[in-house]
């Protein structure tokens, strides 16, 4: 079962091999052979917003329920987790980082309350009250802050029973760590009853109920497991990547890059969404190199900065056209003409 | 009558209820020898609709509507388009609130059914648009049919306590049971979705059946269907009733399939009850040749004229 996400067409024999080279690729080689940029401004970042498109992808791909308001739960679990070892040192990070997730989830699940009678859009709409509420709040009430006049945070210095993380490979691992844990844990609940249900509601609502498939809890776990976990992506974001935080940070067009993550991704796929996480955060990167490498000396970085905007833009409606169903579509469809011609040899 | 009466008093002593149950059965099938003779506690209508009427912004759908449905019974309900035969089903299951009338299921009785409870009850039903979830492989819509059962909770499915393995383990067995008594075993792993409508409607039918209702309401399973899916689905219809045990109620538009398949058959007309009984009697009813030939609209047609 846990060696499913990656390798879900592979034996089991391969499948644990995979695992076992994946995981000493990404705990062993990169740490030790990866660069500094590598590791602190592409996969920190990757890892973080990949564990928040899990979450979105739960509630919108699975669940079906749309929420613009993702940036939002970011910015409660980054506060939260500032607050929680402020003012209670005691703690240790990994009891803080659990319990930012729970304040991000009964948040969540109190802004998820009008899906019980909204849909689609007028959902997605009434998300985004949680998106301005969340960054009002942040902005006018201090004490979130400590005071700080612009409302900007500092992150700690990431340490768990003594060990601390402050190099751009200790960071990593760190996410890396959170990051794997967290996802295994909601592969975990998808493939139990909850997650049937949750595709259950989406696929059709009034079967689900007739069914007795309790309607109210599926769609306010569903809120609240996504909304947690994005709330743990967003300690990663604010301490692991950024370590200097402020609200306006957790704006709208944060919210709408991790929809745009799923949906090129491939919804109601775990996979799908670190393909996507990995497109949104890698592809804007190689744009602005080649761009500067190319065009460097013609136009100045203001105009390369929009001509990219533009071309991630024309890439992503060009995806949706030609497949709908995400990366992970044509990921799968790869790997299918790979493997082919071997089982056909095997035969 | 007095064998009626006589039963409703034996059921008044078991459980108060029973005697409007009873009653309802009177009324039902006033003069129907097979009910008369009841005297079982079992015999009990499965389902049963007392006096029911059903209005949507002053037009009627349904009118003083009374049915009972006896255990083990495959009871169709058919009528021409607007007969109010989906409105009844929709009453059933809950989806409407009925104006007046109480819907009796088993021993219990409702003014509006608490959807959300039907399957605690033993009630399943199908959809006549196909409901099925349409992401979910076969197996995993089959196993739907039971999430009612799966007391655990997440946190407990997550880690996969000993409970929540123990309902799981169990509700596969349950539905493997199913798949190979609809034989979908082929199809087990596809999507539902990406099946072909005949076999989407099996799909439907075997979570209906997973859960071992005792009562199955089937919304028009026949519509859209070719004839050979009509005759083999109808097979299935059948053995789900002798293997399970479950009383089954059929909505139904074309009056030819539901003849051989029925044992009691009750024809709506205009949202009321025009008849009632085997398939023999509702064939040779004056009334039911009427409202199916056409031949009181014509009468309407020249009056208006």
């Amino acid at each position: 079962m846990s060696a499913a996400p990656l390798t879900a067409q592979l034996s089991p024999g391969a499948g644990a091999f995979a695992i076992v080279v994946g995981a000493a690729i990404a705990f062993g080689a990169v740490p030790l052979f990866g660069s500094d940029y590598l590791m602190d401004a592409v996969l920190t970042p990757f890892l973080a917003l990949a564990l928040a498109a899990v979450g979105l992808n739960l509630l919108t791909g699975y669940a079906g329920q749309v929420s613009l308001g993702s940036a939002a739960f970011l910015a409660v679990g980054a506060y939260a987790t500032y607050n929680l070892h402020l003012r209670l040192p005691q703690l240790s990070l990994i009891v803080d980082l659990v319990l930012a997730g729970l304040v991000a989830a009964a948040i969540g699940i109190v802004f998820g309350l009008p899906s019980l009678r909204l849909r689609g859009f007028y959902l997605a709409v009434s998300t985004l009250a949680a998106q301005f509420f969340v960054q009002w709040a942040l902005t006018k009430f201090g004490w979130f802050s400590n005071d700080n006049p612009s409302g900007v945070i500092d992150a700690p210095v990431l340490s768990v029973a003594g060990v601390t993380f402050t190099s751009p490979a200790g960071r990593y691992v760190f996410s890396l760590s959170v990051v794997v844990v967290a996802t295994f844990l909601t592969l975990r609940l998808l493939r139990s009853q909850s997650g049937r249900n949750f595709i259950a509601v989406r696929d059709h609502e009034l079967a689900a109920k007739v069914i007795g498939v309790p309607l109210l809890r599926t769609k306010l776990l569903a809120f609240g497991v996504s909304s947690f976990l994005i709330g743990i992506a967003g300690a990663l974001w604010a301490f692991a990547y950024l370590r200097t935080v402020e609200p306006a940070g957790f704006n709208l067009d944060r919210s709408f890059q991790i929809l745009f993550i799923i949906i090129i991704g491939g919804l109601a796929s775990l996979r799908g969404a670190f393909l996507g996480a990995a497109f949104i955060v890698v592809f804007p990167l190689i744009l602005s190199r080649a761009g500067a490498a190319l065009l460097g000396g013609v136009f100045d970085s203001g105009v390369l900065e929009m001509s990219q905007r533009i071309v991630v833009g024309m890439l992503i409606i060009a995806f949706l056209i030609a497949e709908p169903r995400g990366l992970i579509a044509l990921w799968d469809r790869l790997w299918r003409v790979v493997t082919r011609p071997a089982a056909i040899r095997n035969t | 009558m007095t064998a009626m009466m006589t039963n409703a008093g034996i059921l008044a002593l078991e459980a108060a209820p029973a005697e409007a149950a009873a009653r309802a059965l009177a009324i039902g099938n006033a003069g129907d020898r097979v009910h008369a003779k009841v005297t079982d506690r079992a015999d009990r209508p499965v389902l049963a609709l007392t006096d029911i009427a059903l209005t949507f912004g002053g037009v009627a759908a349904l009118r003083d509507i009374d049915l009972a449905v006896a255990p083990g019974e495959i009871r169709a309900v058919i009528g021409p388009n607007g007969a109010g035969k989906s409105s009844l089903l929709n009453v059933v299951s809950g989806l409407y609130r009925p104006d007046r009338g109480q819907v009796w299921l088993g021993e219990r009785a409702f003014v509006q059914v608490p959807t959300a409870r039907l399957a605690a009850h033993g009630v399943a039903r199908t959809f006549q648009n196909l409901a099925i979830f349409k992401g979910l492989s076969v197996f995993d819509n089959v196993l739907m049919g039971l999430a009612h059962r799966v007391r655990a909770g997440f946190l407990r499915q997550i880690i996969g306590s000993p409970r929540a393995r123990r309902i799981e383990a169990e509700n596969r067995a349950a539905a493997e049971d199913v798949i190979g008594f609809l034989h979908l075993g082929d199809v087990r792993e596809r999507a539902a979705g990406s099946l072909p409508y005949g076999l989407q409607k099996r799909v439907e039918l075997a979570r209906a059946l997973v859960a071992r209702p005792t009562l199955l309401l089937l919304d028009e399973p026949f519509a859209g269907v070719t004839l050979s899916e009509k005759l083999e689905l109808s097979e299935h219809v059948r053995n789900a009733r002798d293997r399970y045990g479950a009383t089954i109620v059929l909505i139904e538009h074309d009056i030819g399939v539901v003849m051989g398949l029925s044992d009691r058959i009750a024809v709506l007309d205009n949202g009321s009850k025009i008849a009632d009984g085997t398939p023999d009697e509702v064939r040779a009813d004056q009334t039911v040749i009427d409202a199916y030939l056409g031949v009181a609209h014509q009468d309407v047609t020249e009056l208006a004229v």
